[in-house]
């Protein structure tokens, strides 16, 4: 199975609907090291989304998705793995 | 609170502020006008997924929106009793003025009483868990559920650093909750953020309540809870609830802070389950022991906020614990139970019980009991309509399903000290 990137636009509508924070995508691809933190996302809510994207593609990404600290670094991650998977 | 007797005077405990998220309204000015007439907003059960069990009559929250106060990111990790909290202690705080002091994080707490948690949203992750999977249950289950959930988003949100607690004890817990800040005030903090709210009706909350005997089955919303009559058959259910700030005087007025009353005493006692026969003593021990905390005498009760459980029984063990503890005055203090007309909403019944006792100081109005009218004990219950009179000391008792006993004297702010 090919598998899509996931977008800054698809992290920040995860963002959104996993943990209520309204957050501008273009600003995350513009400054993608600004971390979750000042964008008000916690651990629990990205440990939301990692589950949410697993439950969308349909296996694990494994535990580091979830210990990254800026949206770069996830979106990095996150695709590695999903492309490794696919 | 005895222990610190010898020196009440040094740190007085003082209301500054109050929110009010109630069946008959949100915010004080709604539920104050609602209260003072006797609205009953007691109705059927209309909660999705609620309507075909056997509970019939509820006092729910309707229209309630907390987006206008609270922020998304909040809101989403959070169960429906948090929201109440939530927009209830922002209310609290907006009336007191008072906000974090950046350079002392540890001047103000947060105590809430809860008796249930966050019984929907946990219901809703348990039902993907079993419905679709372990790996579709949400991550905020592990904090939204949980009974000091609202305690600490309170704390977080508004950055309130200072000692924190929740009381999961009964429904005598919103009014052990200003003891509970008394004492933190006494220790050195200055504010607490303090209050209960709850939010039972919901389909699993609901099927747990179906056991309490004391619960009131009845269909119609005029006649389903009824205290201190012959019709007593047992309590309507509600949801909602009231924060408040509590602080210490002499830092209230020092910031210019309105007080709206003073807690001038408390007392709790523990009876058991074994008949609601034996809360008569308890309860009795309860208001005894909160007068002589607040040095005041029987005869200085002004209005007496009945707990009203409307079980034949309770109703009975509570008209003689007023007579044991208040004496002869208890035949002529001015008795109500404005919760008949909004129903009991467990331990944040009491907290919205001492809104209303505080607004009854200050507007100088007793408030009618709704729906009842033939009272079958020696008391003088305000019926009909809310009553006038001088008012400068309130006593609000509560009893817990499970045992608990409690009362607390709010008095009037007055320059003349106690």
């Amino acid at each position: 199975m090919l598998t899509d990137p996931v977008t800054f636009d698809e992290l920040a509508t995860l963002m959104k609907g996993r943990a209520g924070l309204s957050v501008d995508p273009q600003a995350m691809a513009d400054r993608p090291d600004t971390p979750f933190e000042q964008f008000g996302l916690d651990s629990l809510g990205l440990l939301g989304i990692v589950a949410e994207l697993e439950n969308r593609y349909g296996h694990s990404i494994g535990n580091e998705p979830e210990l990254c600290k800026t949206p770069g670094d996830f979106l990095d991650l996150v695709n590695d793995q999903l492309t490794a998977g696919a | 609170m005895s222990s610190v007797e010898q020196q009440p005077a040094q740190r007085r405990v003082v209301v500054t502020g109050m929110g009010v998220v109630a069946p008959g309204g949100v915010g004080t000015d709604a539920f104050w006008k609602a209260v003072q007439q006797g609205t009953v907003s007691l109705g059927p059960v209309s909660r999705e997924g609620c309507t075909h069990l056997p509970l019939r009559v509820a006092g729910e929250v309707r229209g309630f929106d907390p987006a206008g106060l609270i922020e998304d990111r909040y809101l989403v990790q959070t169960d429906r009793f948090t929201h109440f909290a939530m927009a209830a202690a922002e209310l609290a705080l907006a009336d007191a003025q008072l906000t974090a002091d950046p350079n002392a994080p540890f001047g103000i707490g947060v105590v809430t009483a809860a008796g249930s948690g966050g019984g929907e949203f946990g219901q809703g992750e348990l039902q993907r868990l079993w419905g679709k999977g372990p790996h579709f249950v949400g991550p905020y289950q592990s904090i939204a559920w949980f009974y000091a959930a609202s305690t600490g988003q309170i704390s977080i949100r508004g950055a309130f650093q200072g000692p924190c607690g929740v009381l999961a004890n009964d429904e005598a817990g919103g009014l052990d909750i200003f003891a509970h800040a008394a004492r933190t005030i006494r220790h050195g903090t200055d504010a607490v953020v303090a209050g209960a709210t709850e939010a039972p009706l919901a389909p699993y909350s609901v099927v747990c309540q179906l056991g309490y005997p004391e619960l009131s089955l009845a269909s119609d919303p005029q006649r389903a809870y009824l205290p201190f009559t012959d019709e007593a058959c047992g309590f309507s259910p509600a949801e909602g609830g009231a924060m408040f700030v509590v602080e210490e005087e002499g830092a209230a007025r020092r910031r210019g802070a309105r007080i709206r009353a003073v807690v001038a005493g408390h007392a709790a006692t523990f009876t058991g389950t074994d008949g609601w026969e034996n809360s008569r003593h308890g309860l009795a021990r309860a208001i005894q022991g909160a007068l002589d905390d607040a040095g005041c005498t029987a005869d200085q009760v002004d209005v007496v906020f009945a707990d009203a459980l409307g079980v034949p029984a309770a109703d009975q063990a509570e008209a003689l614990a007023i007579a044991d503890a208040l004496g002869p005055h208890a035949v002529g203090v001015p008795v109500t139970a404005p919760k008949t007309g909004f129903g009991r909403a467990y331990s944040a019944a009491s907290a919205l019980d001492v809104a209303a006792a505080v607004l009854a100081l200050e507007h100088g109005v007793v408030p009618p009991t709704p729906n009842i009218t033939e009272v079958r004990h020696d008391l003088d219950l305000v019926t009909g309509h809310a009553r006038r009179v001088p008012l400068r000391t309130a006593l609000v008792l509560s009893r817990g399903l499970m045992g608990c006993n409690a009362a607390l004297v709010l008095r009037r702010d007055t320059d003349e000290r106690p």
